[in-house]
């Protein structure tokens, strides 16, 4: 009787614990949505999407975020340019190539990169990279180019972990199988275990693609923060994180109500990425 | 051969490294672009900064519009104003003047230094006092809270904030009238930090007094003070003739900006017009400075 009731204490404590993630999204989500997009309705959806202009002081004020929203998506394409070759190839390396000395030592070295707290990288970005991105294009050294660089780098534990362990959950009679009808080793992970693998190395890159999005502190330092459509690759530019972080502090009434309504419009786009995330995982595991 | 090609590689990407690191060192060209930094939006240094230089400009119908080149980098703290220009040879940034140090240069505007004096005397031109402002008579709790503020020992918290003292001769301060009451000091958001540090310190030589700040804007501040919701008006700017003629006011500090530069930078002194104009972009090269 007594481990009976105990059962069902704990059972709820579980359920509880279960509940507070969820609780906690929901409340997110209508913190963001009642905050956004009653000043979307007011302001605009058009314009506020769409207007490239970004003056907050200015009487009266202009609130258009389709800089940010662009540079969000350039800074982004520069970080998966950059980051997931690298990723990928780094995966294969450490899932078929490498042996087990190096990876004992590879392995907790990624590890290592994900724990970073972002703000190092910004750091780091912001007094080697920025000074070298200087020394070659000129300008500033705050640039589109700088920022993917940057991103491209944060968002590799990422595409490294899960595509490690996608290639390593293709079923090792593949590998044998082309082994057998004469593939060397290198032939035999290119071009039959890696397409294999290839949902989980794409749920790799999306996720990927959410961190880079959504990073900010990093960012911060070295995009140059300029709030205008971006104007080349060697020009500044301003994600829409940084452009709430940036502002948040000294914001009040309206100024304060176009931020938060800014993490909407992120907020979707992050909805949408993991939807697509979703899609492709169940897609995989039906297929 | 694998491993060859391997070295190879290791190899030709660490002197690319090194080359890249090392060839920084040609001194300064003046016919480089300035590289322009500024505060975020809705920060009070800069808020200050474009309005004193005189980059926001008001049209016809009253509409204000702040022209900073977009070009322009923005970073959201002193700090990071700092390290941006420490680290680049071709920019040019501000921050409030306590924040200053050696790693950056500040440069003397219209040939006067950033000086606590100059700030003072008025020679230095970018600067801005913080304004208290009440009207009629005030309580005595008030009085005695304004009197700590003019009292050496107020001043001594104005310049350990990193602001410019109001006057240099102060008198100690010594209390008068009740301790007991509720004082309301409403107005600009640039003041309200200092304000804070002051009524803290006042607060714990009088627990029974409690000072209620509100963080509204100079505007609005002046207006409380006028219409009497607040006791004290804060205002980060000189008062308007409308509001000199209902309100008394008071300087209790001073708060100075410093422009900087790179210490690589040979420039010492920089016209206002000039910096009006570096930072609205229409001078875009250190040669073209005079």
């Amino acid at each position: 009787m007594k481990s009976k009731s105990m059962e069902s204490i704990m059972k709820t404590i579980f359920f509880i614990s279960a509940t507070v993630s969820i609780i906690a999204i929901v409340l997110i989500c209508i913190f963001i949505f009642a905050g956004g997009v009653p000043f979307i309705a007011e302001y605009g959806l058009k314009d506020f999407l769409l207007g490239r202009e970004w003056q907050p002081s200015d009487t009266p004020a202009s609130f258009g975020i389709l800089p940010m929203i662009t540079g969000s998506i350039y800074v982004t394409i520069g970080a998966i340019i950059l980051g997931v070759p690298i990723g990928i190839l780094t995966a294969t390396y450490l899932a078929k190539f490498c042996n087990h000395k190096v990876y004992r030592f590879l392995k907790p070295c990624i590890n290592l990169m994900a724990g970073i707290p972002s703000i190092v990288y910004g750091f780091f970005a912001l007094v080697v990279l920025v000074p070298i991105i200087r020394d070659i294009f000129g300008g500033t050294g705050m640039n589109i180019i700088t920022a993917s660089i940057l991103l491209g780098i944060m968002i590799l534990p990422t595409i490294v972990n899960i595509s490690e362990s996608a290639i390593r959950a293709v079923p090792q009679s593949y590998y044998e199988g082309s082994i057998a009808l004469g593939a060397s080793h290198e032939r035999a992970i290119i071009s039959v275990v890696l397409p294999a693998a290839r949902s989980g190395i794409l749920s790799s890159v999306i996720l990927g693609i959410g961190r880079a999005i959504g990073e900010t502190m990093a960012v911060i330092l070295v995009a140059g923060n300029q709030a205008r459509m971006p104007a080349g690759l060697t020009k500044g530019v301003r994600t829409l994180t940084t452009n709430i972080v940036m502002e948040m502090a000294y914001a009040a009434d309206e100024h304060r109500q176009a931020l938060i309504a800014t993490a909407t419009v992120l907020f979707v786009f992050i909805l949408i990425i993991n939807g697509t995330f979703l899609i492709i995982k169940r897609r995989a595991n039906n297929g | 051969m694998k491993r060859f090609l391997g070295l190879l590689l290791i190899f030709t990407v660490v002197m690319g490294i090194i080359s890249g690191c090392s060839n920084n060192s040609d001194g300064f060209k003046a016919d480089r672009t300035i590289n322009v930094v500024t505060r975020e939006e809705g920060s009070g240094t800069r808020g200050a900064f474009v309005e004193i230089v005189g980059i926001i400009e008001e049209d016809e119908n009253g509409e204000e519009v702040d022209r900073t080149y977009e070009e322009a980098i923005v970073q959201n703290s002193t700090n990071a104003v700092m390290t941006t220009v420490a680290g680049d040879d071709y920019s040019i940034g501000y921050i409030s003047l306590g924040s200053l140090n050696d790693t950056v240069k500040a440069v003397q505007i219209d040939g006067v230094e950033a000086t606590a004096e100059n700030i003072l005397s008025g020679s230095y031109k970018v600067s801005r006092p913080f304004n208290l402002a009440y009207k009629g008579d005030l309580s005595l709790v008030a009085q005695d809270f304004l009197n700590f503020i003019l009292s050496s020992q107020g001043q001594e918290v104005v310049a350990n904030e990193g602001y410019v003292k109001a006057s240099i001769q102060t008198p100690s301060y010594e209390a008068i009238g009740s301790h007991s009451g509720t004082v309301v000091v409403a107005g600009s958001t640039s003041v309200t930090p200092l304000m804070e540090k002051l009524a803290e310190a006042y607060e714990k030589l009088h627990p029974d007094v409690s000072i209620e700040i509100q963080s509204t804007g100079s505007s609005a501040g002046m207006q409380s003070a006028m219409e009497g919701t607040a006791d004290i008006g804060m205002a980060s700017r000189d008062l308007k003739d409308s509001e000199l003629a209902e309100l008394t006011n008071v300087v209790i500090a001073l708060d100075g900006i410093a422009v900087i530069v790179n210490n690589n930078n040979p420039i010492e002194n920089l016209s206002l017009e000039n910096l009006k104009s570096i930072y609205m972009g229409e001078i875009t090269s250190w040669s073209e400075i005079e």
